[in-house]
């Protein structure tokens, strides 16, 4: 399979072979996402395809769908060895007993050694089904894999309460194990384009689901979430400039809106929303500061933040010590600039 | 009626310090909290009850070394809860405590509804709801944002894309609920001194169940712990150079990659 880059020299065109008869493999189940795939699934490829070559094995990848089989020429480039489609109109949409009742049956048949799944709504809930039916361990969360070679066992890493430190498991005698990767924590592996092959399409037998959609719930607020366990903040101090581009830039990334001391004696917040020791402390995935300076009090509250963008004019602002990102200017320049690329 | 709810406990993260230097965890408070999905669980099973009039059974999701969690079920207002014990109970993953689970929930007589916790705080398992209905054959809704039952079926809210929706699944069903979905009410004075103390009706409601007598084999995990692993230090500092346009194509391209999942 590592031919690739002399295949590169030579320009040819690879032709994937795949073991005939099933046993074992790596598998890989496709996520959709609004009819393409999933950012997750080509991630889970690129981590199959580094578990199958340290355990000699092949990568296959499975694509449920309807109307789905333009997409199996991504996941040969992604990674994969074998593709199988199985489209039908029952699997327009995500269902959990039809797409259980395909994967279960195909699994069934080729007895794999590892399944892999992206960790959204659709792959926990198969892959807690399945890990049960067929007797299989599963660990979710996945953010690292590597192999425990005397047991031919994939050893992975998920993190607990958010990523404060991180468990390692195994899973040693059932197969196959299951895993369910997180979004975004393994890199989207290299497409090449000289990887091809032709998919199998599986037949499928319609199943009723279990659980009837009755339609949207218009009348449904979900509850507020408090600035403390927000996963996205836009704060501003002082500096901020036009507040306004500030409040568009908390729209485009579903951010809540807070800021500093400064903020809520310039009127623009008021008490409940000031991030400082003294009023809120918060751990958001994200903090974007837009014109705070960064006293102590301010960013000892911000600490437990995943990633902490800073803008500011003044070079030696305290607030550029914690940022992981810094931009040196004055927030009224940049916004507009930020809020046209974020589109 | 029978509901049965799944509860666990979790370790309260404000207790801990995470040392990554030296490759521990120092738990300075050891306090246990309610799971606060699996709290939102028995919120729901409480309403139900208001309304229709339910019996509702608490059951411990992992082993748990003391009974507490199912004390403070009862005084909530749990009408039964049954602790979980046994040797060879002690290192079960989920796949062994659901085993103990479909044994408890047989030995119950059956139930119409199980409701637990869409994930737990700590490790983010999202597999025990999923695994109980594979189990006993119910269909599942998981990450419910709210419950509600009529004419033998539950009505869930649930998200799915970027709507809610709202599904439906005859009974019996397993239904999982979000942390923080449903405001919690606060125990019962009087039950919560008696479960504590042990006295007056109540404390009969709390039993004693050997899983292992109840499955009838050892509970063998599948999953096995493997260590601990630490992030790195995380490096900051960086400073975005160029123009104020590069800047701010370089603060886009952070943002869209960390906010957009």
């Amino acid at each position: 399979m590592d031919a690739s880059y002399l295949d590169l020299l030579m320009a040819q065109q690879e032709e994937v072979s795949e073991a005939e008869g099933g046993g074992g493999g790596v598998w890989v189940v496709a996520d959709l996402l609004d009819g393409a795939l999933a950012p997750v699934t080509l991630q889970a490829l690129g981590a199959a395809r580094t578990l199958a070559d340290s355990l000699g094995a092949y990568v296959y990848a499975v694509l449920p769908g309807s109307g789905v089989s333009d997409l199996t020429p991504i996941l040969y480039q992604a990674g994969a060895d074998g593709v199988r489609i199985a489209d039908d109109p029952s699997l327009a949409s995500f269902a959990l007993e039809p797409y259980l009742a395909v994967l279960s049956d195909l699994f069934a048949a080729e007895k794999p050694e590892v399944v892999l799944f992206g960790a959204t709504d659709a792959g926990e809930q198969l892959a807690a089904r399945l890990a049960q039916r067929m007797g299989g361990g599963l660990i979710e969360h996945v953010t690292a894999v590597s192999l425990d070679e005397a047991t031919r066992a994939v050893q992975a890493t998920f993190p607990i309460y958010g990523g404060a430190y991180f468990e390692i498991a195994a899973c040693p005698q059932a197969r196959p194990q299951f895993l369910t990767v997180e979004p975004g924590a393994f890199p989207t592996p290299y497409l090449d384009r000289y990887r091809s092959g032709e998919p199998k399409t599986l037949a499928v037998q319609p199943v009723e689901a279990a659980v009837r959609v009755v339609g949207a719930a218009e009348d449904f607020v979900p509850p507020a979430v408090p600035l403390a366990q927000a996963p996205v903040i836009v704060a501003v101090g002082r500096q901020a400039g036009d507040v306004e581009l500030a409040r568009q830039l908390a729209t485009a990334l579903g951010a809540q809106f807070a800021g500093d001391r400064g903020a809520r004696d310039a009127g623009w917040i008021d008490a409940s929303r000031i991030v400082d020791v003294r009023g809120v402390t918060v751990a958001p995935r994200v903090y974007v500061a837009l014109g705070i300076r960064g006293d102590t009090f301010h960013n000892a509250a911000i600490e437990e933040a995943g990633f902490v963008l800073a803008v500011h004019p003044d070079p030696s602002a305290p607030i550029f010590e914690v940022a992981d990102l810094g931009l040196e200017a004055d927030p009224a320049e940049v916004l507009p600039a930020l809020l046209e690329a974020l589109k | 009626m029978r509901i049965v709810v799944v509860l666990g406990r979790v370790l309260d993260p404000a207790g801990i310090v995470v040392n990554a230097r030296a490759g521990r965890v120092f738990v300075n408070r050891e306090e246990y909290l309610l799971q606060p999905a699996d709290r939102c669980a028995l919120e729901a099973a409480l309403r139900v009850k208001d309304e229709l009039g339910a019996e509702v059974v608490a059951l411990p999701r992992s082993p748990l070394p003391d009974d507490d969690v199912l004390r403070q079920a009862l005084a909530l207002g749990v009408d039964r809860a049954i602790y979980l014990t046994g040797e060879g109970l002690r290192q079960a993953d989920d796949a062994a405590m659901v085993r103990a689970l479909k044994a408890a929930i047989e030995r119950l007589g059956g139930a119409d509804l199980l409701l637990t916790g869409a994930t737990t705080l700590d490790s983010g398992q999202t597999q025990l709801g999923p695994r109980l209905a594979e189990a006993l054959g119910w269909p599942q809704v998981t990450a419910g944002w709210s419950l509600k039952v009529a004419d033998g079926r539950a009505q869930v809210v649930r998200q799915q894309g970027s709507q809610y929706v709202l599904v439906e699944a005859m009974l019996p069903a397993v239904v999982t609920l979000q942390p923080g979905s449903l405001k919690l009410r606060y125990p019962d004075g009087a039950r919560l001194v008696n479960i504590y103390k042990n006295v007056g009706e109540i404390a009969q409601a709390l039993e004693t169940w050997d899983a292992v007598e109840l499955v009838g084999e050892p509970l063998t995990p599948l999953v096995e712990g493997r260590g601990r692993d630490f992030p790195p230090p995380r490096e900051r500092g960086a400073r975005a150079a160029g123009s104020a346009a590069e800047m701010a194509q370089a603060a886009a391209a952070a943002l869209r990659q960390r906010v957009g999942r």
